[in-house]
């Protein structure tokens, strides 16, 4: 060959020197591409590519589907609608109020009507029970609706322009619970009402159905809308 | 021709576990060395297949050229300036040169 010794030496080391070289530079590449930023920023693009192609795909599809059901949309608003004005029958957990006149013999020279159940009586379980998220309130068979009466008419009470005698059951659909416990809150309805004697059981039910409203919605005086200018 | 291959192989081996790793600015630096140093391993291959290699010449250039790409493009860095483009471009430019050279000395033409 045409180099000594020393030559071979020399050029071994020197070749080792460009081997160390090529493995850190190598190193050096590698660990930068496992940087957590690097690494970071590239994980982060990658994910952000995968969401928005699938926002894009959910985009078609509400698209697609607001297409194909709008009119189920609008059929199931317009019974949720009437559901709300009491136009169907509805049912659910809830309580059965029962309410009759007092048993108590009045004394003589007492006023009778004390013993009597009396418009605001049931007025005011109503209200306790509207108060504690009843979803819908029926007296005997009658629906109370927005428009609805209570009203005495004389020994009777009025309710949805029809009349009824005592016992009057006046169903709920609510938390069952949390009915019960706002009639039967100290120094609520039932206790006042208890103290004339009159006669109020409170049962919870899985299942209390309410009737239909079984008159007709109609505006005489009323319109749609706010009206412009007073 | 094995000697610079076992000294290739030892490097490799010994830089693949060494505990260092360079730092991130210094990465360009080195680059151009490694540039440098192959071009140098190239040319010596060259001249020793012409036939007159001369010791002394390599190993200084190695060491030179090295050092010199090196100090250029950490000058470069300082001055805002890509040396290191150039450094990269000029040795490569030899490192093909030499190959095709090395390449027609092989094939005898």
């Amino acid at each position: 060959m045409f180099y000594d010794k020393h030559a071979k030496i020399l050029i071994t080391i020197v070749c080792a020197i460009l081997g160390v070289m090529l493995a850190t530079q190598f190193r050096t590449n590698e660990s930068r591409k496992a940087n957590i930023p690097y690494q970071r920023a590239e994980d982060l693009s990658e994910r952000l590519k995968v969401v928005e192609k699938e926002r894009n795909q959910l985009l078609l599809e509400i698209q697609r589907l607001q297409e194909k059901a709008s009119d189920e949309v609008v059929a199931r608003e317009i019974n949720m609608l009437k559901a709300y004005a009491g136009d169907t029958a509805l049912h659910g957990p809830g309580v059965i109020v029962t309410v009759d006149d007092s048993k108590k013999v009045s004394k003589p020279g007492e006023n009778q009507n004390l013993y009597l159940i009396h418009d605001d009586d049931l007025l005011r379980i109503i209200n306790e029970l509207r108060a504690s998220g009843a979803e819908g309130i029926a007296i005997n068979e009658e629906r109370l609706i927005a428009v609805s009466e209570i009203r005495c008419a004389g020994p009777t009470l009025s309710v949805n322009n029809n009349r009824f005698a005592p016992p009057y059951v006046i169903r709920a659909i609510g938390d069952p619970k949390s009915l019960e416990t706002a009639l039967k809150m100290r120094g609520g309805v039932i206790e006042t009402l208890k103290f004339w004697g009159i006669q109020v059981t409170v049962t919870q039910e899985e299942n209390v159905v309410l009737p239909a409203f079984k008159g007709t919605h109609s505006f005489e005086y009323a319109k749609v809308g706010e009206g412009g200018k007073g | 021709m094995i000697y610079p291959i076992i000294g290739l192989i030892i490097g490799i081996f010994l830089g693949l576990n060494m505990p260092i790793s360079l730092p991130q600015e210094y990465v360009k630096l080195l680059s151009v060395a490694l540039m440098a140093v192959l071009d140098s391993v190239l040319g010596g291959m060259r001249s020793a297949k012409e036939g007159n290699y001369d010791n002394q010449i390599f190993i200084s250039g190695f060491f030179v050229n090295a050092f010199v790409a090196t100090l250029l493009c950490y000058f470069g860095e300082r001055l805002g300036i890509d040396l290191y483009f150039v450094g990269i471009l000029a040795f490569g430019l030899r490192i093909f040169q030499n190959i095709a050279i090395i390449r027609r000395l092989y094939l005898g033409k």
